[in-house]
């Protein structure tokens, strides 16, 4: 999708939406940052080892339209392999468009779905111009999104009941979905959101997804992100979360499909005692490529952040992580730790991980590492001399590695759906995963 | 019962970087027999219990092993444990994310498949480990930790014993199992040793010490010193070495 095509198609689907919409100033800015800036390369240090080419020489129609009943049926079809039961409270979005009637937020006290007047509204309070600059994609999305949504939780509101928010990725055409999701979590108040990106396996969609957070003082957001599209999609995705007073932000990314993912994370821990932990383990594999890039900005003394990505790297396949903490001027106390571990299952596979840790004041606590190797020998040793052969052993490992930092996820219907699909996806799964 | 040869050692030499550890050593273990290696640091038994179970991080550069009338060295690490042979470690490997009770369970399948016996269900394995977790001091909750992280030493090495119960081995090395427990755990331990002896298997204890000798009494005790067996004896050898050392065999190994 070149930018000349989007120029094209700007045009035309401004003049779709009324005169009086609220989005269309904001559009047209974000429009006309895009046209400056394009597409990120390579040339950007941001970019330096993702390349979006694929992706500007695919051809997508970026144009939102309403749902086919076809549509709805494929998207029907791809919720079975949904993570919490029928149940649970979810949205649905498919190729980027909220399913109708598919909301089941009844009874759940103090958290509004806001549509689209309220989500522009929003979106031009958080004054995004800025967050644009440095992220042409978002500038991209803002000028196409389609449906906008707002996830608001009232003050002192605590939902024990996960709300699940379902990306449905369809065979309609090859489109370029932009979707934009807005939290804002009230004081005191906590909410666990699944998030789970779903296709149909030969879909060469491109999701690019904007999600900004705003959390009061003292709340508590966690969302566990799982994305298992077929290996053809194309994913971006960017995370801008600012932190108040003692709150908390608990992230978790799952990457097992895709083509080219790239996700972006940018963490604002903004007043004293915010915290932010952020976890995550990636497969890439048979031409796949998957780029997880965060940044951690401490602005506020007594703030701590935890990081800790795996990535499992097979034949063919590119994997990239780079984490960057900032303590700023007047941050003291701040406590980060930070750690990129990769596994290396073939010599034809490639890893780029790079942390950076930049320090403007004294009084932290900051650990970095990265390490890319291969499996343990000593515990190889150790199974195999318990009967179990070789290849099973190396399996049970390579899965270990994941779960290791799996466990992190608190719901427990979600770590087990999540652990054992991406056990299904390692190598030799038949001869060992009965065993788990 | 007939005693059958469990294990036989003739004549083995064995290297790390160039450097010899094993000059020589013969060794024969019969079925019912239980067997203490005690020796100095260094003495290489250490390296005797890896080379059995299949490290290989060391060359053997001549000698024979033979286990149940198999050359032991035509199998791999994981033939050996399904063949009967079971090592617990000195230092117990810690495998975060992986449950003991997934390891416990692929180990006792693995060795049924070999022997073309049907596989255990989630059920049966449960009651199969039950008696032999309480005998060895151990909650349920056990079972769903990752192996050996965060063990106490304790822990780590009742889990072993755990692990050997578990897989009835034919011969069992247990290489200074003792080492690292207060006197309660070493109870618990050595009573967990003492149920699997009996006629048909053999047991070998390498150990520093003779406390865990009153508890498991050996039948044979030999001495190991710069890679060689170089004095054998009953149970009163192992005292003895407790009050004198370990300097006047030596010294009778140099003069003879």
């Amino acid at each position: 999708m070149t930018p000349e095509t989007l120029h094209s198609t700007f045009e035309a689907s401004l003049n779709r939406l009324e005169t009086s919409d609220p989005s269309r100033t904001l559009r047209s800015e974000a429009m006309a940052l895009f046209n400056k800036f394009g597409y990120p390369t390579r040339k950007h240090e941001n970019w330096r080892y993702t390349d979006l080419k694929p992706i500007v020489k695919a051809e997508l129609d970026p144009t939102p339209k309403s749902l086919t009943t076809n549509q709805i049926k494929q998207s029907n079809r791809l919720l079975d392999t949904s993570l919490l039961d029928d149940g649970a409270a979810r949205l649905v979005l498919v190729d980027g468009e909220l399913l109708p009637n598919a909301q089941t937020l009844d009874g759940i006290q103090g958290l509004t779905i806001l549509g689209h007047e309220e989500t522009w509204q929003r979106i031009s309070e958080l004054q995004s111009v800025e967050l644009f600059q440095r992220h042409p994609l978002a500038a991209l999305n803002t000028a196409f999104a389609s449906s906008g949504i707002l996830i608001k939780l009232s003050e002192n509101t605590n939902i024990e009941q996960p709300l699940h928010l379902i990306f449905t990725s369809t065979q309609a055409a090859n489109k370029a979905i932009q979707p934009r999701i807005l939290i804002d979590i009230g004081a005191g108040s906590k909410l666990t959101i699944v998030q789970h990106f779903v296709g149909e396996d030969s879909v060469a969609n491109w999701t690019n997804l904007v999600t900004q957070i705003t959390q009061s003082k003292e709340s508590h957001l966690t969302i566990y992100r799982f994305q298992e599209y077929g290996n053809e999609q194309f994913h971006t995705e960017l995370l801008d979360a600012k932190i108040a007073q003692d709150a908390k932000l608990k992230l978790g990314y799952v990457d097992l499909g895709g083509k080219l993912v790239r996700n972006d994370v940018q963490v604002d821990l903004a007043e004293p005692g915010a915290a932010c932990e952020i976890f995550g383990v990636f497969l890439a594999t048979q031409g796949q490529h998957v780029d997880n890039h965060t940044r951690i900005d401490h602005t506020a003394p007594q703030t701590t952040s935890r990081e800790a990505f795996r990535g499992i790297i097979g034949e063919r396949g590119r994997g990239v992580f780079n984490g960057k903490v900032v303590v700023h001027r007047g941050a003291q106390g701040t406590d980060a730790q930070q750690s990129s571990d990769n596994l290396l299952l073939s010599e034809r596979g490639e890893i780029d991980t790079k942390p950076e840790l930049e320090i403007y004041t004294d009084d932290v606590k900051c650990a970095h590492g990265a390490t890319v190797g291969e499996l343990d020998a000593e515990q190889l040793f150790y199974i195999r001399s318990r009967g179990v052969d070789e290849d099973t052993a190396k399996g049970l490992l390579t899965f270990a590695f994941a779960n290791d930092v799996l466990r992190r996820i608190e719901v427990p219907e979600v770590r087990e759906r999540v652990a054992s699909c991406v056990a299904g996806q390692l190598p030799d799964y038949e001869n060992w995963g009965g065993l788990l | 019962m007939e005693k059958s040869i469990i294990l036989q050692i003739k004549g083995l030499h064995a290297q790390v970087e160039d450097r010899a550890i094993l000059n020589g050593l013969d060794l024969k273990v019969s079925s019912g027999e239980v067997h203490a290696i005690m020796g100095p640091n260094g003495s290489g038994k250490s390296t005797l219990a890896q080379i059995l179970a299949g490290r290989d991080n060391y060359e053997v550069t001549s000698g024979t092993i033979e286990f149940c009338g198999k050359d032991l060295f035509s199998l791999s690490t994981e033939e050996r444990a399904r063949e009967g042979l079971f090592l617990a470690f000195q230092y117990p490997v810690e495998i975060p994310g992986v449950n003991n009770a997934y390891l416990l369970k692929a180990a006792l399948n693995a060795q049924r498949a070999a022997n073309d016996q049907p596989q255990v269900d989630a059920f049966e394995f449960t009651k199969l480990i039950k008696d032999k977790m309480e005998l060895m001091q151990m909650s349920s909750d056990f079972l769903n930790r990752s192996v050996n992280e965060g063990f106490s030493g304790g822990e780590k090495k009742r889990n072993e014993i755990l692990q050997m119960l578990t897989l009835e081995p034919r011969l069992a090395v247990l290489d200074e199992t003792d080492s690292g427990l207060d006197v309660d755990a070493l109870k618990v331990v050595a009573s967990g040793i003492n149920s699997l002896r009996d006629s048909k298997r053999a047991i070998i204890l390498v150990t520093h010490y003779e406390r865990l000798l009153e508890l498991v009494v050996p039948d044979h005790v030999h001495v190991l010193s710069e890679g060689c067996i170089v004095k054998s004896g009953d149970r009163e050898l192992a005292r003895t070495l407790d009050k004198q050392g370990y300097d006047w065999v030596r010294k009778e190994a140099a003069n003879l």
